[in-house]
């Protein structure tokens, strides 16, 4: 906001930029609607991976033009850089440090591309410097990292937007349509309450359970294009490993949640939104699985979430799922199967009669502009990530867990608590 | 060294102390030995009982189980770290509470002694789990600065602390330059803001800037402030954010007055925002709207008419269909468009017969008696269709109106047609989903290639047998030349969890069109574990894959790739068998060693050789057949079999012609799954190794599935023997069996000499070819030799 304002005093040089005939804009390609440049955000990317580099991501238009760059790899900085100019013809400012992107004021939204240990720490470090945030999904890896984050966009009044979308957009998976019509026909209350959801292979959703770690890693010499101490920042000090760092990190647990930290929020997110419980949290989790490493994450059997009023959402892990054919989701009155199948007769036709759903802010860019709430936000973020991490530490643990949604602590289970809020690593805080 | 040695030392001393022994009167380490040896737990009991013990006999446990964690470069720690943190994890459970203080102590004494950085980190981070909880302070710390997000915290500061009386600060707020600054003010204060709070806000209004002006307004509709509808009704007029935000708003808010002006504005400057406004207000304003139409024209008809359908108003159908039967062509067009939103099964004739007589809007009125038709069943639909369709004026225009039906009747009725020669009738059955169809699609292939999409999609959805989908997907294949289609198949391939899906899908990654494709259906099905691939097949087709998903580099690709090589990783060689020195010696002729089947005849597809085994995947009722291309007629069979799946029914033919059924016509000897339930009334002479018909075998248990069994079979003269893993279980002469009448003397179908009562012509052939005889899946066999003894 200040830069733009910065912008409009500015002497010379913003003032050649400012008159530059549309016709230039148009060719930098993207939304065909004029912005003019005063309107036109600013975004850097921190962690330059493949998310970071992906081309839903990487992107510069005229409405939001990439700017900036920061990754700890060199290798991934210079692919980076090599992309910025094929693409966009453009050089970037590039960062070693993601506390410098945040703090350069030419940066006004800050996406989070990296691995999830350090969701909230940039998170956070973004809202109070007045930034808003796109952030990459898993939201956080711990509970206590979400509830700092949430506090921390709120106060600071910023807009963030947690990058999973199928409340609000895409075919969801297994279920072959947009979440809307189940929506609606949950809301209608035609197949009673309450209401079991499986998410499964047999309902059509993957738990991808190929990001499982190994165990007894040995050490190997650090690339030199890696700065692997930042790469860890608050993380434990492990030696390095190859199979620790880029992509395959999802299999351990000071860095992410296996198969359940990858797709958990991008299933269970839109979960929370057909029943209604963006407000709320289930009270309890069970978990069938073997038993886990400390450091690599293995494959679970089942996770199963029950809620006070007794829905339940209920995982089925790879290779263990229910045999036969078995509904998405289930009440007492009906129950629909993958690709919408559903016992109730007609079903398509009583959904387009039915109300539609409240409207949802889908369009980042107009709201940081407008400061209106993201479909995806802080809240309901949160809560559909803490879903995950409770999952994560039921798993961790092996034992079933009762959580308190209003504390949002697990009761009468210490370990559990403990894994809330983990330590961080030298001078590493949020 | 000498840390290792005073570790040892260590050990010992609290070995001695504690003479740690459980009621089994193990030692400390005996029962740490057996812990180790048990994990990782693979269920919740296991893992109790593993860990109760260690809990039991903690600290000594903890300490020594600590000391035999090595130096993390030895890579050796697995076993240790799951016991020491399982040990944990279970000493921290609420049941557990009276082992956690052994535990923990353990842990205190284990990091004493400790100097490995690593391991010191390993044990903290398990005896941090062990420490009492107390919650983090969520302490916001408030930014420094003047910046808006400064700004913004200091109002979440006011409203904390001074809840309701904060109120003044709020509304001054709401004048800010920053909107960020007024969006929080709001947001902070939610929880006080009642009606009068809005009221306060109401008379500021006026005085606040027209950006401030939007979001009060918007913040009224999105938080339902009813007592503000006159504030939000008196800005829809006005321009720009404010006039957006105030129809928004009166969307959200309702009521009547709402939904009355809203619906004045449709036609106007503003109409697709008042629309879409409407679509959310929830009181029924089919009268209003009705009324409305009635009296339109131009846009404010077409805009009334649209939300007329969107809002699904089936009181407003006659109206719709008034219009839809105008002179005005255009206006009979739009009209047209709505009657699908407004019609139901009632106006299915006014609707056919406009459709009958519609030219132009053909199309679109097939819409609209989808629409009408679509709460009745298939076959109601069928029979009202058929109907008009006997009064029509252009009855052949209904025939895709039939198909869409989803009736199987109205499949068939259009089957005949086409074979009529009726060209509707092709183009309708074209758009059935159904594999009845599937020769004409394929027929249309020709000329239309998505036909070809179609029918794949047909394929994935209605046949269940994985085979058969191949068997199809080939035929799609056989007619496919626009690379989209192959495409399409390849994703549908990849969905097949079979080895023979893997090889198509392979066979199209050299083709650059559809390498990409092929690239990952092979990986998907590679993936789901299917584990009669051949190795040496597997390691060449995903190593095509990898050099083709590598080359985009895309993220997902990346992903892909390194699944692969995790498949790959995973995958060992298989060695071929070979002859043992005496069977080399006696003249034993290797007739399968796990390379191919060379020297076999028959169902090459449905006997599939794969990592050094002959997979059977012939279908069930499918007789496919696999013969040894030389005829024998005393001999030594001897193979090995493996069931991978229960009820598995198979047989080995000796001295039988090829073509015909073994069991009369030669000799089958059993091979079946005689142990699953399904065969509880199984006959004797049908149990695996009897002759079939002829000599029942003696009842063996076979092993598990998934475990081989090693079988030979003698056949000397009328003398049958067979022994399966060392167990003799037929040794019999056949022409004793049947006291030599292997047909019935008096020529009938009955033969009483036989015990299954039938007559084998073949019984008492010389020779003849060895087979495996089909009967479905589930089976492998290997190492198959023969020694021929007429030499």
């Amino acid at each position: 906001m200040e830069r733009r304002s910065f912008l409009k005093k500015a002497g010379l040089g913003a003032l050649a930029f400012t008159i530059l005939p549309r016709h230039v804009f148009g060719k930098m390609g993207g939304d065909n609607n004029f912005v003019a440049p005063s309107d036109q955000l600013t975004k850097g990317i921190i962690g330059l991976g493949g998310i970071g580099r992906s081309s839903n991501h990487f992107t510069s238009d005229e409405r939001c033009r990439l700017v900036a760059l920061c990754d700890v790899d060199s290798g991934h900085l210079a692919k980076a850089r090599e992309l910025a100019k094929s693409k966009f013809g453009q050089s970037m400012t590039e960062y070693h440090d993601f506390r410098d992107l945040i703090h350069d004021p030419n940066v006004d939204v800050v996406h989070i591309a990296t691995p999830p240990h350090w969701h909230g720490i940039m998170a956070v470090e973004a809202a109070n410097a007045g930034k808003d945030i796109f952030c990459e999904k898993p939201m956080t890896r711990t509970i206590g990292e979400g509830k700092r984050v949430r506090e921390a966009v709120k106060r600071n009044g910023r807009i963030f937007r947690l990058n999973t979308w199928f409340r609000f957009a895409d075919t969801f998976y297994g279920l072959g349509t947009t979440v809307e019509p189940l929506k609606k026909l949950v809301d209608s209350g035609l197949l009673g309450w309450p209401l079991t959801v499986r998410i499964s292979g047999a309902t059509g959703f993957a738990w991808k359970f190929f990001w499982t770690g190994k165990e007894n890693l040995v050490p190997e010499p650090v690339p030199a294009e890696l700065d692997y101490d930042f790469w860890l920042g608050p993380a434990p000090n492990k030696p390095y490993n190859s199979h620790r760092v880029h992509q395959t990190f999802r299999g351990y647990w000071d860095y992410d949640g296996g198969g359940l930290g990858d797709m958990g929020q991008h299933y269970i997110d839109p979960v929370q939104y057909i029943l209604g419980k963006d407000n709320t949290f289930p009270v309890k989790v069970e978990v069938d699985a073997p038993q886990q490493h400390p450091d690599a994450i293995g494959i679970w059997r089942s996770i199963t979430y029950t809620y006070e009023d007794g829905c339940k959402i209920i995982l089925e892990g790879e290779g263990f799922e229910s045999a036969g054919k078995v509904p998405y989701i289930e009440g007492p009155l009906g129950k629909v199967y993958k690709g919408f199948e559903c016992t109730i007769p007609n079903v398509q036709e009583i959904i387009a009669e039915l109300p539609d759903p409240e409207p949802q802010n889908t369009d980042f860019i107009n709201c940081v502009h407008n400061r209106r709430k993201f479909a995806l936000n802080e809240d309901n973020g949160y809560h559909s990530s803490t879903i995950v991490n409770m999952g994560i530490c039921a798993h961790r643990l092996g034992r079933t867990l009762h959580f308190d949604p209003k504390t949002q602590l697990f009761i009468g289970d210490d370990a559990a608590n403990q894994l809330i809020d983990q330590p961080m690593r030298g001078d590493w805080k949020i | 060294m000498k840390r290792t040695l005073s570790l040892i030392i260590s050990i010992f001393t609290i070995c001695g102390i504690l003479s740690a022994q459980d009621s089994r009167e193990r030692t400390l380490e005996t029962i740490v030995q057996d812990v180790l040896a048990a994990l990782p737990a693979e269920n919740q009991t296991e893992f109790n009982t593993n860990m109760h013990d260690l809990a039991k006999s903690a600290p000594a446990s903890v300490v020594y189980l600590a000391s035999r964690l090595q130096p993390v470069e030895a890579g050796v720690n697995n076993l240790v770290e799951y016991a020491i943190s399982g040990v944990v994890r279970y000493a921290t459970a609420p049941e557990s509470a009276s082992l956690k203080d052994g535990v923990r102590s353990g842990l205190e004494k284990a990091l004493e002694t400790c100097k490995d950085d690593n391991h010191r980190q390993f044990l903290e981070s398990q005896l941090r789990l062990m420490k009492p909880y107390s919650a983090a302070p969520a302490v916001f710390n408030a930014v420094e600065g003047k910046g808006s997000n400064a700004r913004c915290a200091e109002l979440w500061t006011l409203t904390d602390g001074k809840g309701e009386k904060s109120e003044k600060k709020i509304l001054a707020a709401l004048r800010s330059d920053d909107r960020a600054v007024r969006t929080t003010a709001l947001l902070a204060y939610e929880a006080y803001a009642d009606d009068d709070f809005y009221a306060k806000v109401a008379k500021t209004y006026r005085k606040l800037s027209p950006e401030a002006k939007a979001d009060v307004i918007y913040w009224i509709g999105k938080k339902d402030v009813q007592s503000q509808i006159p504030l939000v009704l008196s800005e829809l007029e006005a321009g720009g954010e404010i006039g957006s935000n105030a129809i928004e708003a009166a969307g959200r808010l309702g009521g009547s007055e709402a939904a009355d002006k809203l619906v004045a504005m449709v036609g106007g400057p503003r109409s697709s925002e008042a629309l879409a406004a409407l679509k959310y207000i929830d009181s029924d304003i089919t009268a209003l709207v009705q009324d409305g139409m009635k009296k339109a024209e131009g846009e404010r008809l077409n805009g009334l008419m649209k939300l007329a359908s969107d809002k699904h108003m089936c009181g407003a159908a006659p109206v719709v269909l008034e219009y839809a039967a105008s002179k005005d062509a255009d206006l009979a067009s739009k009209a047209a468009a709505a009657l699908a939103g407004v019609v139901s099964a009632s106006d299915f004739p006014a609707v056919a017969s406009l459709y009958d007589s519609s030219e132009s809007e053909k199309g679109t009125l097939k819409k609209a008696i989808n629409s009408s038709l679509a709460t009745l069943p298939a076959d109601e639909r069928y029979d009202l269709v058929m109907n008009h369709i006997a009064k029509a004026s252009h009855p052949e225009s209904f025939y895709i109106v039939l198909a869409e039906t989803g009736s199987d009747k109205a499949t068939d009725y259009l089957l005949a047609r086409h074979a009529e020669g009726s060209g509707p009738a092709s183009d309708a059955l074209l758009t059935i989903r159904s594999m009845k169809v599937a020769p004409v699609l394929l027929e249309a292939s020709s000329d239309n290639q998505t036909c070809l999409k179609t029918f794949a999609d047909i394929v994935s959805e209605q046949v269940s047998e994985d085979n058969r989908k191949c068997e199809e997907y080939s035929k799609a294949f056989d007619r496919a030349v626009d690379p989209a289609v192959k495409n399409h198949i390849l994703v549908l391939l990849g969905k097949i969890p079979s080895s023979r899906a893997f090889s198509m899908a392979g066979s199209y990654l050299d083709l650059p069109e559809t390498s990409y494709a092929a690239a990952w259906a092979v990986k998907t099905i590679a993936s789901k574990g299917v584990d009669d691939i051949d190795y040496y097949e597997l390691t060449k087709v995903l190593g095509k894959a990898v050099d083709v998903l590598k080359s985009t580099g895309n993220a997902d690709d990346g992903y892909a790739v390194d699944e692969i090589k995790g498949i790959l990783e995973a995958a060992k060689p298989y060695e071929l068998s070979k002859l043992t020195e005496e069977e080399a010696a006696q003249g034993f002729e290797m007739l399968f060693d796990g390379s191919d089947l060379s020297k076999w005849t028959g169902d090459k597809v449905g006997y599939r050789v794969a990592n050094g085994c002959i997979n059977v995947t012939a279908s069930y009722g499918n007789s496919g057949n696999l013969y040894t291309e030389k005829e024998y007629s005393d001999f030594i069979f001897r193979f090995e079999f493996c069931f991978t799946r229960g009820g598995v029914n198979n047989g080995v033919g000796i001295r039988t012609p090829m073509g015909v059924d073994a069991a009369y016509h030669g000799m089958e000897i059993q091979v079946l799954d005689h142990d699953d339930p399904i065969y509880a009334d199984l006959r004797d002479y049908q149990v695996h190794g009897s002759v079939y018909g002829i000599i029942p075998a003696k009842r063996l248990v076979h092993k598990p599935l998934g475990e081989w069994s090693y079988e030979e079979i003698r056949v000397k003269g009328d003398r049958v023997t067979v022994i399966v893993n060392g167990e003799v279980i037929v040794d019999g002469n056949i022409r004793e069996a049947c006291q030599g009448h292997n047909v019935a003397p008096d020529g009938s179908k009955k033969n009483p000499y036989t015990v299954d009562g039938k007559n084998h012509p073949g019984l008492f052939n010389k020779k003849g070819h060895i087979g495996f005889l089909g009967h479905g899946e589930g089976l492998k066999y290997r190492n198959v030799r023969v020694l021929d003894l007429s030499k």
